[in-house]
Formats: structure tokens, C-alpha cells, sequence
């Protein structure tokens, strides 16, 4: 049991606070004022380019990662929670902008080959430029139900041809590369998905629309289009399947969905250390604000804040809990889910509280606990809603059948 | 999962400390050990300990061979000298079984805290010491914030009006700023109990001239002594809360209604999952606590206190929530003495009016939170208010 820090962890959450305090929660602030998201050649992302920010977690090694040193025990997935929350705790829109392989990282690590690594992470490793990646699986008519995804691959010679439409890919129009998630074939449902590589400029994509958002607006959710569009078949994360394939089983089939649930265990826990984050910074403005408006002697006031620092903390030792198992490589799929389901309802319950201890200012619209309470929403349906979770967790707690 | 991971292999600290759930193995062997027995002795004599309102003698002498009866007594006195994680894993697992059968077991029970903590070595021989070979002997610590029981000239007067044991040998009695502990006389009314009935139940009377042995006047000591009691309940809580959520998962795995399992419609499903939470959300906070008055050692820091209350808290609500569900999975024969889980509801609902009650941990946790200097949950210190 240790549930302490070290200097190393402690440097690197002054450096996130620092950056958090100076730049990301004014420039937060002022993109949803604007209701846009910040454009990629903000100086923002330059400079946090410049001070080691947007780089990949892959060291070039099979299996390698850059936040263990040699001999050490492997901390990544700690690492990745607790920094998810110290930046969700200034601004979650403008950490989701940041610069960086984002979320197609994972499935590039979990299925890609040891060339596709190399292809697509290495740009990644001291960037010269800001550069995103993303990551697309959600579309318009499949949300929660992932295996119902539409998007066609077809095999035609050395290459796959995609057609479909893909909706809230976070940076997707700034990408160098999206990971799309296209189905060989709808019959097999998630057996006949692939994960496929598609490049910035490949002819066919396109169509960017950004979303307008209820709240993170810093960073743009984006709906796009594959017309016809040509992938090579080196492109196709894991290696391209066999000609009989796509015909019939092989070893290969449901490396596309099982890639996707891989990255999804691997992100959970950090989505939910953000929604941590984000529920922290509204009880520090609803303390900050009850006391400067004496009402902290009212122990109904008191006693609700009691319940949120509690649930709260709670929720940040569920996270830390899943973090640790990830990695010491133990199965964490209920941990995870645990997590990501307890802390977006409790973070929502303190933005809430927030604006209740405000009254009418709340109304306004105009104060931080207003935006927060905005944004900390889609931190229940981002990468599996809370009722997905608790479905992830009952297949393994009780069995319950996936059809 | 609901049962508290065991044997783990722990990071090390080569890298540092970062956050790591692992228990010692000293603590993972006692872990098991306990659950054997909880398993093995108590649960299939839970209505017969209810019934005869205490527990068998038999089990009682097996308890004290795994070493259980003195966990926290110091080594020089012949105990096991283990802290509060040792405590939180310990009692969850007895009430995981039988929550009044683990009090009936724990002779000294938190009393042990106040006259180790504020009478040291010395106050544990002339008090704890002579229980523990007394056989059926209880110490009860009794929380009286309000308070109900008035000492003059070290004659205490009053009525508590209830304590969960049938005989008492040493009260200790727990106000806000002061402790002291008295030998009786007491005059103790049986009564039935809500919950916790293999533990005994009365009503304690002090009335004929019962005299103040020791007394200890500060806040400090009172407030380590609370902390600690609240961790020991907040612990037997977690361990209700878990029997209730597995046995109804069990259970619903096994019903069939409407073609399926009744675990398999998702409304019920969705519930055992919460149940399943609500229990490892509960746990993580006791461990919290646990470690921080562990690393703390005799200082009690601010915020292992608020920690404790907080457990407390989290636990009693966890269970409160998790044990009337459980013989809601079950439905009528829940409701039925044949199954336990109507006993796990009244206990939880019994458990959280210990240690001075639910409402008194919030408002403990909650005056720390409104004078906090620094925001509360920053991950590093030295932050500032945004």
C-alpha cells in the first residue's frame, strides 16, 4: 500500500500546474468565449512542442515506453492518470488540443507492427512541428454499439478502399494519420473490423465539419467523410489480412475490435482521472466561492462539500487502482470500467453543487463553475457512456451475454 | 472485483512511490487466513451465534490461536502490535462473515485505542490485560458527543442507551474533548437489538456510584481515539456491505426468472454492478485512511483524521445503500430469516449509529474542509486557490 507521490511524479505535476495556471486555463476560458476551437498554428502548441509536450509514449523499443527507466517498475499507466488529471484540472479542452499521436497511440502500440510503429510513431518522437493524430471509430448512426460500425473496407489489389462517414474524432482535421475503424464485412459484426491508418491528403478524405459543442470547446470534435477512399494495404494496423479473410475466419479476424477494446483499457482510467480533474477544480471554486461569501457556516453547505472532496477522492483511488494493475500487466477490464463509470457522475455532482452555492451568478453564465459543468458532461459518454461500463463490467461479474 | 485483491505482487519502490494497492505479505497471509476462518467458522453459525448472543466458545478459542484476539496489543504486552491496515483488512473479513460475531470476538474492540493511545503500556495492564483472560469479559467504548452520561467528583451518572454487549466490564467513554474510562458498577437491561445481536445488546446504566479510573482532558487524544474508532467500524461496514453485494450476486446468478438468470436483465445487472462499486469504492477510502494513520504512527496528522471520518462515512452510505438492495435482489426470500441478507440491512443500518454516527463524521470531515488553508485535493502541495 503507498499512495504517495515521489520528486520524479511531483516535478512533472508542478510542470503541468505551472503551464495549467499561465496558459491553459486563460486560453480555456477564452475559447469558449469564442465557441471555436484553438486553431493549429496557435502559439500554444509551438511552445508546448518546444517544452517536450506532444510526443509519443513509444521509445522505439518492442514494448518500450519512455516513462519507465531501464530496470525500473513500469509506471506509464500511473503516470498517464494522475498527468490527465492535473491537466483536466486547468482546462480538459485545451489538454484533448495538445499536440500529440492522442488516442490512435493505443491501437498503434497494441496491434501495429513493428514497421507501422516506426511509420507513424516516430515522427512523434522529437516533433518538429506540432503534429496530432486521432483516432475514429464513432459514427453517425453507431455510438455505443461499436460492432454496429458501417464503414466499408473493400479489398482491391494492394490496397483497401474506404467508404463511410466518422463523427466527434477529436483533432482529426490537424491529424497526420486518423486510425478509421472499417468493417470487411457488417455480417460478422466486430469480427470483420480492421483498423486502418488513413493519411493526411489521402484523396477521398474529407469533409471536415467541426461539431459545435455544449462545452470543451478548445478542442475540435470533428465529423468527416471517406469517399472512395485508397488505403494501402500497409496501412492496415496489424498487417494486412489474407485474401481469404475477408472471406471467412482466420487468425487475424477481430484484431480491429479487439485493438479498439485494448485502447479503451487503456484510456479509461485517464478519462476518468479527467473527469477527477475537472471535478476538482469545481470544488475549489465552490470553496473559494463559499468562503468568500461566508456560507461555509451553514452545515447543510458544509456537509455537501464533504461529500464531493470524499466521492471524489474515491473516484481518483479507483483510477489509481486501474492504473497500477495496467501496469503490472494485470487483467484490469472491471477496474477500469469501475472507474470510468464512478467519477463522470461524481465530477457532474460537484460542477453542480458549484453553481447551486452560486445562485444566480451561476445563471449568468459567465463563471468558471458554469463552463465546467458543461464540459465535465461528456466525460460520461466519451469512450464508453456510463451504462457502457457498467455492461464491460457485468459480462465479467455476472456472465450477462452480449446478445 | 468485490473481495479486496490479496496476494499481488507489489511494484517495489526502485522507481519511488507511486500509488500501489498491494498489501504487504505479512497482511496478504492474514488476509487469508481470516477469510478461512470467517468462511469456514461463522457464517454457517451466524443464526445460531444471533440466537444465543454470543459466539461459541469453541470458535472463540480458534480465534484467538490465529492470534486475532489481541491484533493491535503491543508485541511487549503479547500482541500482534499490527496497525490500522492490518485492523481494516481483519475486521472486514470477520463481518464478512458476521459482523456481531467479530465484536463478540474483539474483547477490547476500540477501547483497546483510547487506553493504548492516551494511557500507554501502563493503562493497558491494569485494564485491557485482565480482560483478556477473562473469559466473556467486554470492554465497550461508547461515543457521547452530546454528552448522556455526567461525571461529579469522578462518580459517572447516566444512562447509555445502547451498547452492543450483554455484560460490560469496562466502559470507555469518548466525548469531544475529554476520555475516561470506568469499571462500573453497571446495571445492564438485555435488549433485543437491531443488528449485531450475537455481540449482546442492553441498555447500560451507571447508578450506583460508578467511579472514574482513569481520565485523559484534551482534544488531540480524544480525536486520535475517534479517528481510529471510526476506521474499526468503517472497516466492519466495507465487510457487510461485501457479503450483502457477493451473496446477491450469487444469487442472481442462480434465479431464473422470465427465461434468465435474473442477474442477466440488465436493470438488475446494472445494480450489482453498483453494489459491486459502492463496496471497492468504500475499501479504497478505508485503505486510505488505514495507511495514513499507519504512516503517521502515534502523530495524528489533520488529515488522517478527516480521512478516518471520511471512511467512515463513505462506508456507512456504501453499505446503506448496498445491504437493503441486496435483500432487494432477493426479493421475498430476502425478506426471510432463511437467507442472511436481512441481517447484513439491519446491521448496516446498526453499524453506522456507532462511533457517534454518520452526521457527526461528516460534520468532523467537513470543518476541516471549510478551514482548509490549501485546496483539499491537490496532487501536489503548495497550490494556490485558482
Amino acid at each position: 500500500m503507498e499512495l504517495t507521490l515521489d520528486a520524479e511524479l511531483e516535478a512533472r505535476l508542478r510542470e503541468v500546474r505551472a503551464l495549467g495556471e499561465s496558459r491553459m486555463r486563460p486560453l480555456g476560458l477564452e475559447a469558449d468565449r469564442a465557441g471555436g476551437p484553438l486553431p493549429p498554428e496557435h502559439p500554444l502548441f509551438a511552445e508546448l512542442v518546444a517544452r517536450g509536450f506532444g510526443r509519443t509514449r513509444w521509445s522505439g523499443e518492442i514494448g518500450g515506453d519512455t516513462a519507465t527507466a531501464p530496470g525500473a517498475p513500469r509506471r506509464t499507466a500511473r503516470l498517464a492518470v494522475l498527468l490527465a488529471e492535473e491537466m483536466a484540472y486547468w482546462d480538459r479542452g485545451v489538454a484533448v488540443a495538445f499536440p500529440g499521436p492522442g488516442l490512435g497511440e493505443a491501437p498503434v502500440l497494441a496491434i501495429g507492427t513493428p514497421e507501422q510503429r516506426e511509420r507513424f510513431l516516430a515522427p512523434f518522437r522529437a516533433p518538429d512541428r506540432p503534429r496530432w493524430g486521432a483516432f475514429a471509430m464513432t459514427e453517425p448512426g453507431a455510438g455505443s454499439d461499436v460492432a454496429a460500425i458501417r464503414t466499408r473496407a473493400r479489398r482491391d489489389g494492394d490496397a483497401f478502399v474506404l467508404t463511410g462517414a466518422k463523427s466527434f474524432a477529436a483533432n482529426a482535421s490537424r491529424a497526420d494519420w486518423i486510425v478509421v475503424f472499417a468493417t470487411l464485412d457488417p455480417a460478422k459484426g466486430r469480427d470483420g473490423q480492421r483498423a486502418f491508418v488513413v493519411e493526411r491528403g489521402t484523396p477521398g478524405l474529407g469533409n471536415f465539419h467541426v461539431e459545435h459543442k455544449m462545452g470543451l470547446k478548445a478542442y475540435e470534435s470533428t465529423s468527416f467523410t471517406l469517399e472512395e477512399c485508397r488505403v494501402p494495404a500497409a496501412n492496415v494496423l496489424g498487417g494486412a489480412p489474407d485474401a481469404s479473410a475477408a472471406a471467412g475466419p482466420s487468425s487475424r479476424t477481430g484484431d480491429g475490435f479487439r485493438g479498439a477494446m485494448q485502447s479503451f483499457n487503456a484510456t479509461r482510467p485517464a478519462i476518468a482521472a479527467m473527469a477527477v480533474g475537472i471535478g476538482r477544480a469545481a470544488l475549489d471554486a465552490a470553496l473559494a466561492f463559499a468562503r468568500e461569501a461566508s456560507l461555509l457556516r451553514d452545515t447543510r453547505v458544509r456537509d455537501r462539500l464533504e461529500r464531493m472532496e470524499r466521492r471524489l477522492r474515491a473516484a481518483r483511488l479507483l483510477c489509481w487502482r486501474a492504473a497500477w494493475m495496467a501496469d503490472e500487466a494485470r487483467a484490469n477490464q472491471v477496474e477500469a470500467s469501475m472507474a470510468k463509470a464512478f467519477a463522470p457522475a461524481v465530477a457532474l455532482e460537484a460542477t453542480s453543487l458549484g453553481m447551486e452555492l452560486l445562485g444566480e451568478i451561476g445563471a449568468r453564465g459567465d463563471h468558471l463553475l458554469e463552463k465546467l459543468h458543461r464540459d465535465v458532461k461528456a466525460m460520461d459518454i466519451v469512450e464508453g457512456t456510463g451504462q457502457i461500463q457498467r455492461l464491460v463490467i457485468a459480462r465479467q461479474l455476472l456472465r450477462f451475454p452480449r446478445d | 472485483m468485490t473481495a479486496p485483491p490479496g496476494a499481488g505482487v507489489g511494484s517495489g519502490d526502485a522507481g519511488g512511490a507511486v500509488p500501489d494497492f498491494a498489501l504487504p505479505p505479512e497482511l496478504v497471509l492474514l488476509q487469508e487466513s481470516v477469510r478461512a476462518f470467517a468462511r469456514d467458522r461463522l457464517r454457517p453459525r451466524d443464526r445460531a451465534h444471533e440466537t444465543a448472543r454470543a459466539v461459541a466458545p469453541e470458535i472463540a478459542a480458534l480465534h484467538r490461536e490465529l492470534g486475532l484476539g489481541a491484533l493491535e496489543l503491543p508485541e511487549a504486552l503479547g500482541g500482534a502490535g499490527l496497525g490500522a491496515l492490518a485492523r481494516a483488512v481483519v475486521a472486514e473479513e470477520l463481518a464478512a462473515a458476521d459482523a456481531g460475531a467479530a465484536f463478540a470476538l474483539d474483547p477490547l474492540g476500540p477501547a483497546l485505542y483510547a487506553l493504548h493511545e492516551l494511557g500507554g503500556e501502563d493503562a493497558l495492564r491494569r485494564h485491557a490485560l485482565p480482560l483478556l483472560v477473562r473469559p466473556g469479559a467486554r470492554a465497550v467504548l461508547a461515543v457521547d458527543a452530546a454528552p448522556r452520561l455526567r461525571t461529579e467528583h469522578d462518580v459517572v451518572r447516566g444512562v447509555l442507551p445502547y451498547v452492543p454487549a450483554d455484560r460490560v466490564d469496562l466502559l470507555v467513554v469518548l466525548e469531544r474533548e475529554r476520555v475516561y474510562v470506568t469499571a462500573g458498577p453497571f446495571a445492564s437491561t438485555p435488549l433485543r437489538g437491531a443488528g449485531l445481536r450475537a455481540a449482546g445488546a442492553s441498555e447500560l446504566a451507571l447508578a450506583d456510584g460508578a467511579r472514574v479510573l482513569d481520565e485523559w482532558v484534551g482534544t488531540p487524544g480524544a480525536r486520535r481515539v475517534l479517528a481510529r474508532t471510526r476506521l474499526y467500524h468503517a472497516a466492519t461496514l466495507v465487510g457487510v456491505a461485501r457479503a450483502s453485494s457477493e451473496y446477491a450476486r450469487a444469487y442472481a446468478l442462480e434465479r431464473v426468472a422470465f427465461g434468465r438468470p435474473i442477474a442477466h436483465h440488465q436493470a438488475m445487472a446494472f445494480l450489482l454492478v453498483d453494489m459491486a462499486m459502492a463496496v471497492d469504492a468504500a475499501r479504497l477510502l478505508l485503505w486510505q485512511a488505514a495507511a495514513a494513520l499507519d504512516a503517521g504512527d502515534a502523530v495524528l496528522t489533520d488529515e488522517a483524521d478527516a480521512l478516518c471520518a471520511g471512511a467512515f462515512v463513505e462506508a456507512a452510505e456504501a453499505a446503506l445503500f448496498v445491504t437493503p438492495n441486496g435483500v432487494q435482489v432477493l426479493g421475498g426470500h430476502g425478506f426471510v430469516q432463511d437467507h442472511p441478507v436481512e441481517k447484513w440491512m439491519r446491521e448496516a443500518r446498526a453499524l453506522s449509529l456507532l462511533a457517534g454516527g454518520v452526521d457527526l463524521a461528516r460534520e468532523d470531515a467537513g470543518r476541516r474542509l471549510a478551514q482548509a488553508s490549501e485546496p483539499p485535493l491537490a496532487l501536489v502541495r503548495g497550490g494556490a486557490w485558482s
